[in-house]
């Protein structure tokens, strides 16, 4: 049985593998896990001299008002995907077991 | 690897924009030919995508103590190729510039070209170079999707170094600095995100292995050879 489960077990622990890093990376002080897109952000400032609120946008954009409302809309993008998966995985499914 | 809107000076925001074009009509053109040869493509096609949809929203904490994404494009640029998972992924890209600001508008295009294009190209052309021999196909997906992840943002760092040359040392300096962030970043999540999607391409093979098999993305040899023997989930017939 396991050894034909082998792809799961090694996502299972590739997953606890990535887990344990971050506790043991998060457990060092002076980590705040912005996002890296901020990072660079900041050293294209570091490296101009220019500060970052100097970067203003050549096309108009809309800017969710609060990480609220950014994580709602990640949140809708995720669950676009997962809506999508799911059907077309359990379509899939139901035409395999039709067809046995 | 998002570039925000605004971090390009405008010459070369039109410069990846010109770059990134001929790709997504390449693709439009190849993804209209590919339906209507075969309407169930459809479903594959909206999978690969809807990954990309699920794994680029996911931002995840890395050993540098900052956090990042992964790209999902593996899956895509596999079974469909180089172009139509430009149009796939931009569309995705599309949707965060709009609603997110994660990137922008001016700046689609470069960001087109490293998680669209770039990384997706790296990732094919390890996918010619393994396909035809003994690896094993799922081994095969994994490096192919954590090879397009990485040099997704290689490609960012180097058109930032290229838009932001260091005083001192020029490009190659801050070609390493955003190396620095952005590379180191990502090797464990490329990792993971190489394993999460060999996965799910089992559960593809599993379910469709003809689809696979038609598009020509492995042999029947192959899929027969990679297929795990009385798999509970669903026992395939070759």
């Amino acid at each position: 049985m396991f050894q034909n489960r082998k792809l799961e077990l090694l996502t299972v622990f590739a997953t606890i593998g990535f887990v344990v890093l971050f506790l043991v990376v998060s457990a060092q002080p002076g980590h705040e896990f912005s996002g890296s897109d901020d990072v660079g952000s900041q050293m294209v400032s570091q490296l101009t001299g220019h500060p970052v609120d100097s970067f203003t946008p050549l096309i108009p954009q809309y800017v969710p008002p609060s990480g609220e409302i950014e994580a709602t809309l990640f949140a809708l993008q995720a669950a676009i995907g997962g809506i999508v998966v799911g059907w077309f995985f359990g379509y899939y499914g139901g035409l395999r077991r039709k067809k046995n | 690897m998002h570039i925000m809107e605004g971090f390009l000076p405008w010459q070369w925001a039109v410069f990846w924009w010109l770059i990134a074009l001929p790709f997504v009509i390449m693709g439009v053109i190849e993804l209209r030919s590919v339906l209507r040869k075969d309407r169930e493509y459809l479903p594959l096609l909206a999978v690969c995508g809807a990954f990309i949809f699920i794994l680029s929203s996911l931002k995840l904490p890395s050993v540098t103590g900052s956090c990042s994404h992964p790209t999902g494009t593996g899956l895509s640029l596999i079974s469909f190729g180089v172009f139509i998972t430009a149009v796939t992924g931009g569309i995705v890209l599309l949707f965060q510039a709009l609603f997110l600001a994660h990137g922008g508008l001016s700046t689609l295009g470069a960001n087109m070209d490293s998680m669209a294009i770039g990384g997706p190209i790296a990732g094919y052309a390890l996918y010619r170079l393994l396909k035809n021999t003994s690896v094993n196909m799922f081994l095969t997906v994994f490096l192919v999707s954590a090879v397009a992840d990485f040099v997704t943002y290689i490609i960012t760092s180097l058109q930032l170094a290229l838009a932001y040359p260091a005083q001192v040392g020029g490009v190659m300096t801050s070609f390493t600095a955003f190396l620095s962030i952005f590379a180191v970043t990502q090797i464990p999540l490329s990792i993971l995100e190489g394993v999460l999607l060999a996965l799910v391409f089992k559960y593809i093979v599993q379910l469709k292995p003809e689809i696979i098999e038609r598009l020509g993305v492995f042999s029947r040899e192959q899929i027969a050879g990679a297929q795990m023997p009385r798999d509970p989930v669903s026992p395939v017939k070759v």
